[in-house]
């Protein structure tokens, strides 16, 4: 190896230092390049990402009120304890000791919670408490745990009417019910709020983005009338629990509009007690489950018949003695019977006590094609339209695709799917005059501050049936009900019309014997419809399961109580009581003087109780219409000053009530009760004090921002 | 010996770095001191103190001439290596590592003074033993043995960046001053597994390493890091703007230290990074401009080593804050807040700027009846009075 000169060995040594100098100058200036100018958008977003952090402002969700008025749900505040499992770090056990006392759970679960990942920077420990819960826990002991406000559903009459309604999730989705079918509604938009944020956390409000508002949930007003609907569902619960069903169907409809006033399936949850929710129990068997309707049907066989004027109610069949071979190619192929076996029916008695061979008879007379067009034009085989989420269309098969018996079948209400609510918009025809409606259930979607966004009308989809049809239909119906299947649902007061049915369950592929769905349907009063209603049992274990056994007495129990609540049957009433001699309805003692009102109702055998110092009668209870025992008392509240005619009332003051117990108290008088905006009333048309007609209508208007839109506060972790 | 002017752009660009430092602090540890003494200012008002002293030390670098220290680097180094073992005794503990000795209010680091004292020894050394260098017993031996105290001593503390360094430095110093490279390889390869074995002795070390290798393989990096890259990108080419910087709001820890780069890259941008390092690398071939010209071969190999300590710690610290290196603790010079390094780096600037003054590179301008005249002081050209 050739050895350098010492100058000439320095400077090659000097120049090899500077080379790798300036390597890694280079190779410095290169990652510069890279990171300030080839990739330096990608690091300015993820620098953004961390100095910015968006809080969402949750719009206050809407609230639900029923037709008239009264608060179904609403919002509450909740809370909910989450904690930083790194903050709290060794403090865990000391944690969750306090959370098990306070929570009564072992406090394992929480420890877990704490521990299980301790990556994690976030977890619940508890959600949706009472903000009472806070008080009970020493603020020492919970260091780095963080209460956070979080809104929550209040639905107000607990299961009643939960069917309908459905439900929210934890995060306030709607997700069954109208909740879900009108979750966008209802949301409405979520704000925000763009916070700067440091290393450590802390953060302030941030200049660079404006604050967005929430855009509060609309409100919405169902067709549903709250004492209906609460009658229909204890009333179902009842039966079904009575007649050991394994679940059932009940629904009202007004026949001239298609508003659903009621709707209740049993057994169904109660949305403000959650627990592990079984799904299926959420679903509304009302629209979504298909079932054989039986002899229900036949209304579809019988207008078929009327309408074509094949059949005249007094035209006669003979009934073979209960029991029919139907031969199709010269082959059995099945038997029909009948349950009260006859020889010689008229086409109403055939109707009255159901029979189903003389209905096959009649459907021959009819035809496939005919037979066809008049059950889709009843809605069947198709969706009603409801503004319900889950609806199926049920099953009706084109006549090409019908077997040689398929005809027979649907005579009596077989070989077809349809569920409880077409069934009832179908008998909501007939008491319309013939005139399919479609239903609905939201009436009206206000916006937070009270103006109409949207609104819902009746809505005719078709005319079903001729008006002398309906006459004729309406006679067979109030028949069965008067002499026939439907005996039990027989009322005193009030005439109705109705059918029962009772169906084998198909189940798997296969009839299954003494498995059965047992259904009534009906409207009533007959002289002005105001009520279908529909009463189906899935399955009933009684050993009498037929429908005007069973279905049919809820039916009846629904009616009685609906009629004695409103005023507005109460005319009616009234009237057709005079006939019945036998009835204990409470007569309209209102505005009578004392002697005449204790004579009425002594003719009656009713004891009056008075309350109060005065002449005229202002209030009783019961309400006229409710039935009573013989020898029952009526209360009798007088007022003092009372200067009124009978048929008039005096017009409360309502102002400064909220609009919830001024419309408890209007309605307690029959006013019909119009609304503008939401909140305490501020004004009333006509004044507190004016006299007017009994059910005239009094305008409220209230305050424009609603009582429940507490402010949001931002739920900072720091 | 004549002394002439000093190399003034030097001069100029050091002393714009130390003010540039004054707004880089500022804005760099605003947000930690307000955390940590709810005072924005207090590492600023330090650091300006500490400044100010730098300047002194500067100065009194630059006025006293260079071959005064000759004599005394023995036992300066002496000194400096009982202040080390004085502070592993008595030191205060930062951050896991006993670094510092309290001398009245403000703590001192004796690694800075011993890292110098070591390179003005042997800048002495060679100077001395000239061509004997190149003898491993008389040469090499004695230069080796001074080295290895020192850099066990900093091991010791432990600070592992400073004493790999020093090393460097030091045997940088040797290879320039002519010894052997194969006693160089020697030495080397007996100093690995040292090295090895102190790595394998705490667990962190390794897992820093390693994090480091990670992160070059798979394109991730650390939690400093990363918030320091994000600092350069968010910076992009013409910077937030002074005082603008958001990755100093607690993000980026040791924002106004270890990783003051970051921070001059986010808020001056490529161009300012660019211009920093550009000036380092115009204090690299000035200083080896001045050894090369020095007067004699201690001010050479001062020169020299001086010189490297500048420019290598500069090119560490910004090659740890892009990721270059593995993380590690060394301030940028005449940037980072920090007393000891600042003080002894300005020190040492003061000298390299004195060796300066006795080079023929800017000639003294003397005065004529005519005004002003300049003269050209070569070699062969006669002196004018």
């Amino acid at each position: 190896m050739k050895e350098f000169e010492p100058h000439h060995r320095q400077k090659l040594r000097i120049f090899s230092i500077i080379v790798v100098f300036c390597v890694l100058f280079l190779a410095i200036s290169t990652r510069l390049f890279i990171y300030q100018i080839v990739d330096a958008e990608k690091y300015k977003q993820l620098a953004r990402k961390q100095y910015e952090k968006k809080f969402i402002l949750p719009a206050v969700r809407g609230c639900i009120y029923d037709r008239n008025g009264n608060v179904l749900v609403s919002n509450t505040q909740f809370i909910s304890f989450a904690a930083d499992p790194k903050i709290v770090g060794d403090k865990a056990t000391l944690v969750a000791e306090a959370f098990a006392q306070v929570f009564q759970k072992p406090s394992s679960v929480y420890l877990e919670k704490l521990q299980k990942d301790p990556s994690k920077r976030f977890v619940w420990l508890e959600r949706h408490v009472h903000p009472s819960v806070v008080q009970r826990f020493d603020p020492e002991k919970i260091k780095g745990v963080v209460v956070i406000n979080e809104p929550r559903r209040l639905y107000h009459y607990d299961d009643i009417a939960s069917t309908l309604i459905g439900m929210t999730d934890i995060d306030n989705r709607g997700i069954a019910g109208l909740e879900l079918q009108y979750n966008s509604v209802l949301h409405g938009v979520d704000g925000s709020i763009v916070m700067q944020r440091d290393g450590a956390g802390r953060i302030r409000p941030s200049a660079d983005y404006p604050r967005i508002d929430p855009v509060n949930g609309c409100d919405i007003v169902l067709t549903i009338d709250i004492t209906y609907q609460s009658i229909v569902d204890e009333e179902l619960k009842r039966g079904v629990e009575f007649y050991q069903a394994d679940a059932g169907v009940a629904l009202m409809l007004n026949p001239k509009t298609g508003e659903l006033l009621a709707l209740s399936t049993y057994p169904r949850v109660n949305p403000n007690e959650l627990g592990d929710v079984d799904v299926a129990m959420l679903r509304n068997r009302a629209i979504t489950d298909i079932f054989e309707p039986g002899s229900v049907y036949k209304i579809v066989t019988a207008a078929a018949a009327y309408e074509h004027k094949l059949v005249n109610p007094m035209d006669r069949f003979y009934a073979e003695k209960g029991k029919m071979r139907i031969q199709a190619n010269g082959r059995d192929l099945r038997v029909i019977t009948d349950t009260h076996p006859s020889e010689w029916l008229s086409f109403q008695e055939a109707m009255e006590i159901s029979s189903n061979i003389v209905f096959v008879k009649v459907s021959k007379l009819i035809g496939s094609e005919r037979f066809y067009r008049m059950a889709r034009d009843f809605g069947f085989g198709m969706q009603t339209g409801i503004d319900l989420p889950g609806e199926v269309r049920g099953i009706l098969r084109k006549p090409n695709e019908w077997s040689p018996i398929t005809l027979q079948s649907m005579s009596y209400g077989y070989e077809v799917g349809t569920t409880p609510l077409q069934i009832a918009c179908a008998y909501a025809a007939l008491a319309n005059n013939g005139i399919l409606m479609k239903p609905y259930v939201v009436a009206e979607v206000r916006s937070p501050q009270g103006d109409i966004v949207q609104s819902q009308g009746p809505f005719p989809i078709r005319k079903v049936v001729s008006p002398s049809t309906v006459e004729l239909l309406t006679r067979a119906l109030e028949g069965v009900v008067e002499r026939g299947t439907a005996k039990l649902v027989h009322l005193g007061n009030v005439r109705i019309a109705g059918k029962t049915g009772t169906s084998k369950k198909w189940v798997e592929g296969r009839y299954v014997e003494s498995t059965y769905t047992a259904s009534f349907v009906g409207f009533f009063p007959i002289e002005d419809p105001q009520i279908v209603c529909l009463v189906m049992l899935d399955n009933p274990k009684t050993p009498v399961y037929y429908g005007g056994a069973t279905s049919g007495p809820i039916f009846r129990a629904i009616a009685e109580r609906v009629v004695s609540t409103s005023y507005k049957f109460s005319k009616s009433v009234v009237i057709h009581s005079r006939n019945e001699i036998r009835s204990r309805v409470v007569p309209d003692v209102r505005m009578l003087t004392i002697p005449i009102a204790k004579k009425l109702l002594a003719s009656y055998g009713l004891e009056p109780t008075i309350y109060g110092t005065g002449t005229l009668i202002m209030r009783q209870s019961p309400e006229p219409g409710t039935i009573l025992h013989q020898g029952d008392a009526v209360s009798l509240i007088l007022e003092q000053n009372a200067s009124v005619h009978k048929g008039l009332v005096e017009v409360p003051h309502v102002c400064g009530m909220s609009l919830r117990r001024a419309l408890n108290r209007l309605v307690l008088d029959d006013f019909e009760v119009k609304i503008h905006g939401t909140g305490k009333v501020i004004s009333q048309t006509p004044n507190g004090g004016e006299i007017v007609k009994v059910g005239s209508r009094v305008m409220l208007y209230c305050e424009q921002h609603s009582i429940d839109r507490k402010k949001q506060t931002i739920a900072s972790r720091e | 010996m004549q002394r002439n002017h000093i190399d003034i752009w030097v001069l100029v660009v050091v002393l714009a770095l130390m003010v540039l430092s004054l707004g880089v602090v500022y804005s760099a540890s605003a947000e930690w001191a307000y955390k940590r003494f709810e005072n924005p200012s207090h590492y600023f008002n330090l650091h300006v103190i500490k400044v100010l002293i730098g300047f002194i030390a500067l100065y009194v670098g630059l006025r006293v001439p260079y071959t005064i220290y000759k004599p005394f680097t023995k036992p300066v180094l002496l000194i400096a290596c009982i202040f080390l073992v004085v502070t592993l005794v008595l030191g205060g503990e930062v951050k896991g590592a006993v670094r510092w000795i309290r001398l009245g209010g403000l703590g001192f680091q004796p690694s800075e003074l011993a890292k110098y004292a070591l390179l003005f020894h042997l800048a002495s050394l060679i100077a001395t033993k000239k061509d004997l260098v190149r003898d491993w017993k008389v040469g090499f031996l004695p230069m080796l043995v001074w080295i290895s105290i020192v850099v066990v001593l900093i091991l010791l503390q432990p600070n592992l960046s400073t004493a790999v360094v020093t090393m460097i430095l030091g045997s940088l110093l040797m290879f320039i001053g002519g010894v052997r490279i194969v006693h160089l390889v020697l030495a080397g390869l007996t100093a690995l597994p040292v090295i090895v074995g102190y790595l394998i002795l705490e667990p962190y070390r390794l897992e820093r390493i390693r994090l480091y290798l990670y992160g070059v393989s798979n394109g991730k990096t650390n939690y400093q890091l990363m918030q320091g890259i994000l600092a350069f990108g968010n910076g992009g080419v013409f910077g937030v703007g002074i005082g603008e910087s958001r990755q100093r709001d607690l993000f980026l820890p040791e924002s106004y230290n270890d990783f003051v780069y970051s921070i001059i890259g986010e808020e001056y941008g490529f161009v300012g990074a660019m211009l920093v390092l550009l000036a380092f690398a115009f204090i690299l071939f000035r200083g080896y401009r001045i050894a090369k010209h020095a007067k004699d071969d201690f001010g050479r190999y001062l020169a020299y080593g001086i010189t490297n300590a500048i420019v290598l710690y500069a090119l560490v610290n910004a090659s740890v804050a892009v990721g270059l290196f593995p993380t590690t603790g060394l301030p940028m010079p005449f940037i980072s807040y920090g007393g000891s390094a600042l003080l002894m780096t300005s020190f040492a600037t003061g000298v390299l700027l004195n060796i300066s003054a006795y080079t023929d590179l800017r000639p003294r301008v003397s005065k004529t009846a005519d005004g002003y005249n300049m003269h050209e002081q070569q070699e062969g050209v006669g002196k004018v009075y």
